[in-house]
């Protein structure tokens, strides 16, 4: 009972903003000319409202999770890893590359084109990883010029490279190696159970086992957990280089099972929208992979809603972005003692073990 | 010499930006606010730069109103981290997140979603006569636009603010002790907030110079990872607003260098050239190392009856 009372504390306030998100959101609508409460309606029809719409959403969610937990399991470990986007993209391209270069088919090709990517994502997530350890450098500066990087290596490869005739894009990969559909008629593929069930697995491993506890408290408290005999800088690393993976793999799955080539604006916006993701869903796997389906909801209603209301798509960018906003504020907010005895007063509990 | 000449002007030129935008950074972490979400204020402030200029024509203006919408986003980072001490990290992230959203928006309901380019007249330069005519250095730094006097004018400010004076030491005080700097009568809550409008307005003011002084249109990522580059400058240059113009000036020949490198005609794909500012930061950061100079109590929440 304790428990789910926590639990349900702790959607609170994420619930709260998104609803305050909305609100502003319509008040926006409303100033553009539109009717907020039909707006909204189509957002969700365009989103729930077919089968299609529902395969839609599923598929847009896919890549989101994957930098969402991403995000998630680094800051686990308090380290922060801005570079899912980078890490993303070259899981994409290491993906790219082994089906074009290998040629191989089937369930072969797919599967050695997920572990390249998840393997390209890994050591680009190392890099950043082996500076803050070794030479203590700050790890979020690191991994963002690490994403430009990327997006630039992506560049060369679809402009110079491998590119498609006069296009500037890759020739897309073989039919073949096509991550394939669950349900026809539905465009989600296997990338989405593969991201479930990297999720779950995080949440085990966070939650459940002896490396996952030491994990968390590394993140929790640094000096503590050196004093206590844990390796910090090692699970620093391998945090890093796990998260890196994550999304390398994200990567790789959004490339064999979506955009089946590389072109201009691949994965962009997909590692800070994972930060933020991870962080309104209070870095619990689950809860931000619940999260990650929440943006693409907003993402492939608001497609919808445009055709509909004339309200741009930009719309349900700004709703994300105000539930951050709120969110990250609120949780703050829930933590000052100040808070903790007005809820007391107001709900007349009083504090136990008083301090 | 031509082409080293014109390098070292897009040099200067482009030193600028990140130089107003690792000054923001000095002048919040010397009050201990880190803000990570400089790419974000400097977003905000280069949509809001361009659009005062497109519509009054007024370049001036276009500064002034982009450190005003840097100053109002950075007050909800203000109001969460100061009063509801929030993580400056992670609240840093929510601004980088919200305000390129909110810059982009407004763009778009403003201009439509139609593709041609508006643009906007950048500022000219003014030259100081007999100073530039100066060999070298005289086109170099007298023959520039005012914006690039101004900023240099505030490093020497800001060099002699923190140096030199009773108030400026008052300041670092609160990034370095709060609670002593409180035993001393100093309002720690009212420097940090101080700390956000200056920050806000500098970040601002270098995200609307590269819109109205700079590339005379605004795209979205226009900032182009400056925002971070600059905290890296801060670094770099050891907190100190010396060790900032050089750092800064730094990124900006890199910059220069590989825009350059672009239109050289050497046969290798351009994104390499446009990799060497990133590579650079991440070089510097790398070789620099751990020793961390930076203010003591930076990053930490304040609250008054703690201790």
């Amino acid at each position: 009972m304790e428990k789910l009372k926590k639990a349900f504390g702790a959607c609170l306030v994420p619930l709260l903003s998104i609803l305050l998100a909305f609100l502003i959101g319509g008040i926006i609508m409303a100033a553009l000319g539109a009717d907020p409460f039909v707006a909204v309606k189509f957002l969700f029809q365009g989103a729930f409202g077919t089968k299609a719409g529902i395969g839609t959403t599923l598929t847009k969610a896919t890549p989101l999770m994957f930098t969402a937990l991403c995000a998630c399991f680094a800051y686990k470990c308090g380290v922060f890893n801005l570079g899912g986007e980078g890490q993303f993209l070259m899981g994409s391209m290491a993906a790219f590359l082994t089906c074009y270069f290998t040629g191989l088919t089937g369930f072969a090709g797919i599967v050695l084109a997920l572990l390249a990517g998840a393997l390209a994502g890994g050591i680009w997530g190392m890099i950043p990883g082996v500076l803050k350890i070794t030479r203590g450098q700050n790890e979020m500066i690191i991994s963002i010029m690490l994403n430009y990087v990327a997006t630039l290596l992506m560049g060369v490869i679809y402009t110079s490279w491998i590119r498609d005739a006069s296009v500037p894009q890759t020739p897309a990969i073989d039919e073949a190696v096509h991550l394939p559909r669950i349900v026809s008629g539905m465009r989600f593929t296997w990338g989405l159970v593969i991201a479930i069930a990297v999720g779950l697995i995080l949440y085990y491993v966070l939650f459940w086992t002896n490396a996952g506890f030491r994990l968390r408290a590394v993140g929790y408290n640094m000096t503590a957990s050196r004093f206590n005999g844990i390796p910090v800088g090692r699970y620093m690393l391998a945090s890093f280089i796990v998260s890196g993976a994550i999304a390398g793999l994200g990567g790789s799955a959004e490339l064999l099972g979506t955009q089946f080539r590389l072109i201009n604006g691949f994965g962009a916006g997909y590692g800070f929208d994972g930060v933020a993701m991870a962080l309104i869903g209070q870095l619990h796997p689950i809860a931000t992979m619940l999260v990650a389906l929440f943006f693409a909801v907003l993402r492939v209603g608001s497609t919808t809603m445009q055709a509909a209301t004339g309200v741009p798509t930009s719309v349900s960018d700004i709703i994300q972005a105000l539930v951050i906003v709120f969110s990250v504020a609120g949780m703050a907010l829930t933590k000052l003692p100040e808070f903790e005895a007005w809820k007391n007063r107001v709900f007349g509990k009083r504090k136990e073990g008083a301090a | 010499m031509d082409w080293v000449s014109s390098l070292l002007l897009a040099t200067v030129r482009l030193a600028i930006p990140v130089l107003l935008i690792s000054l923001a950074e000095l002048y919040g972490q010397r009050a201990g606010m880190v803000n990570i979400g400089l790419e974000g204020l400097a977003a905000i402030g280069a949509l809001v730069g361009f659009l005062v200029c497109y519509i009054t024509g007024s370049n001036w203006l276009g500064l002034l109103c982009g450190a005003l919408a840097g100053i109002a986003v950075n007050m909800i980072y203000a109001f969460s981290t100061i009063t509801l001490c929030a993580n400056h990290t992670v609240y840093g992230m929510a601004i980088n997140i919200f305000a390129p959203a909110l810059a982009s928006f407004i763009y778009r309901v403003y201009f439509g979603t139609g593709s041609d380019l508006k643009q906007i007249v950048t500022m000219s330069s003014v030259a100081i006569p007999g100073l530039k005519d100066i060999p070298i250095i005289g086109g170099l730094l007298f023959d520039q636009s005012p914006m690039v006097y101004l900023t240099l004018l505030f490093v020497v400010f800001t060099a002699v603010f923190f140096g030199r004076t009773r108030a400026g030491l008052s300041y670092k005080s609160v990034g370095e002790h709060p609670q002593a700097a409180a035993t001393l009568g100093i309002n720690v809550i009212g420097v940090k907030y101080l700390a956000c409008v200056i920050c806000g307005a500098l970040s601002g003011i270098g995200g609307a110079y590269l819109t109205t002084c700079y590339s005379s249109t605004y795209t979205d990522g226009i900032v182009a990872g400056r925002g971070f580059i600059a905290l890296a400058a801060v670094i770099f240059g050891r907190w100190s607003a010396g060790g900032i113009l050089l750092a800064c000036l730094f990124f900006g020949f890199c910059d220069a260098l590989q825009i350059k490198l672009q239109v050289s005609g050497i046969a290798i794909p351009y994104q390499f050239f446009q990799m060497i500012p990133y590579l650079a930061t991440v070089l510097v950061l790398s070789l620099i190392g751990a020793k961390q100079a930076g203010p003591r109590a930076n990053g930490q929440p304040y609250r008054r009856e703690q201790r």
